[in-house]
């Protein structure tokens, strides 16, 4: 390997790659916003007694889990402007297919925790007369949430890596900046090296920090 | 705006190639990266840090960077940095099967790690020598147990080998994509892609269920 490394092109690009960086974290955290707070209420439909709730519920949490999400983001630029006759900028369009993709991804994560909370915690809140949105909302959600965070969150870096995915359909986020250097400037190589780094940066904490949470989480049941 | 969902099969046979292009590639690089994520998960539990330290780093690395990029990365760089040049195939094939290693690792390392210490320790009592405590006891409940999330693990492979069509393989995403642009009828086309997916996957993944259910009853533990 005679390859000579060279980061000089990079000087008079750093304001593009920290711009997309910006729109890549714009769109995971909005994402994940939205995945978090939609997940547990397409979980709770799931898990309803009506079965004109739970089936669609079901069909739309198979259907985002069993295609690919590339084609997810393409079918959303390209269908939803021509079915709806809407037009919708295209970060909030990114964030609407990446955040309905990690939408059905946590309330998969979420059912376990629903279904753990135990019976006789149901029964209590009948006995308090608690309810059903209180229930649902002081009773299930914060005990769903605890179990389901490492998932969630798992979840959440994954939607991360997905986000790059916006690339192919030209919104400018950190992996489009990255490639348009590349391209322009011949020098494969070191951008998509930096640009790898730069993901792996964002990633790898939260990675490790669900390792500790798992871990403490192991241990607390073993008490 | 008209909706025509006849049009799709006027172009079956294109989408079933691409079809045929994307099982072809998810195929090839389960098997191969199943066996590599299985010798790497070994080599990670080793005690020798010089082994175990650069595996761990080879598994994170390809957890935390977006496939895309590592595609691109093998696609445009290997032959940048050792000067030769690989097929798109190749490199594409490569690209999936370092990422399919990656994740099987992870896979693999859970199920060794599922078996109960009292097993070590059975065998420890019943004086089972290392080897034959690692073949005989440890592998088969390990293996056994590794199918389920396998399973899952191919199934995100067959979905993630669609952004193979970013490099210009004519996988079945790039056939319903080049179509859909050629035609200009985006919502037939993608919708049909996307169904082609699910109809392949979902029965996939119920076929994960199942295994899991039956295993649990079978060898429930």
């Amino acid at each position: 390997m005679n390859y000579q490394f060279d980061f000089h092109f990079l000087t008079g690009n750093w304001g593009l790659l920290w711009d997309g960086l910006k729109v890549t974290l714009e769109l995971a955290l909005i994402s994940n916003v939205v995945g978090v707070v939609l997940g547990f209420g397409l979980c709770l439909l799931t898990l309803s007694r009506w079965f004109f709730i739970r089936w669609p519920a079901q069909l739309f949490i198979e259907f985002f889990r069993c295609t690919p999400a590339l084609l997810q983001i393409v079918w959303f630029f390209y269908c939803v402007p021509m079915l709806f006759d809407v037009f919708i900028g295209p970060i909030t369009m990114g964030v609407l297919a990446l955040g309905l993709n990690l939408t059905a991804f946590n309330a998969e994560a979420y059912r376990a925790g629903v279904q753990a909370v135990p019976r006789e915690h149901l029964d209590a809140c009948v006995a308090l007369g608690l309810r059903p949105w209180q229930r649902t909302l002081y009773v299930i959600l914060p005990q769903a949430l605890r179990t389901a965070l490492p998932v969630l969150m798992t979840n959440g870096i994954s939607i991360l890596q997905q986000s790059a995915l916006v690339a192919i359909v030209a919104v400018a986020d950190l992996m489009y900046v990255g490639k348009s250097i590349a391209t322009e400037a011949y020098r494969p190589l070191e951008t998509y090296s930096l640009i790898a780094l730069i993901y792996l940066a964002l990633s790898l904490p939260i990675a490790q920090f669900v390792q500790w949470l798992e871990r403490r989480q192991d241990s607390a049941m073993a008490r | 705006m008209q909706i025509d969902f006849m049009v799709v099969f006027s172009y079956w046979q294109v989408l079933a190639k691409g079809l045929a292009l994307t099982l072809a590639f998810t195929v090839t690089c389960a098997i191969l990266g199943s066996l590599g994520g299985f010798f790497l998960s070994l080599l990670r539990l080793s005690k020798n840090r010089f082994v175990s330290v650069p595996t761990g780093l080879y598994v994170e690395l390809f957890r935390g960077t977006p496939l895309l990029i590592q595609l691109f990365w093998i696609f445009f760089c290997l032959p940048v940095v050792f000067g030769i040049s690989v097929p798109p195939f190749v490199s594409v094939a490569l690209a999936l099967t370092l990422y399919m290693t990656a994740i099987t690792s992870e896979t693999f390392r859970g199920a060794l790690k599922s078996i109960p210490s009292e097993q070590h320790d059975a065998c420890v009592a019943l004086g089972v020598a290392r080897w034959n405590k690692v073949l005989y006891v440890i592998f088969p409940q390990a293996l056994l147990r590794a199918v389920p999330p396998l399973l899952s693990n191919v199934v995100s492979l067959f979905k993630e080998s669609a952004l193979i069509s970013s490099v210009g393989i004519a996988d079945l995403m790039f056939v319903g994509q080049n179509i859909s642009n050629s035609t200009a009828r985006p919502v037939e086309f993608l919708t049909a892609v996307a169904v082609i997916y699910f109809l392949v996957a979902f029965p996939l993944t119920r076929l994960v269920g199942v295994v899991e259910s039956r295993m649990l009853r079978r060898y429930a533990y």
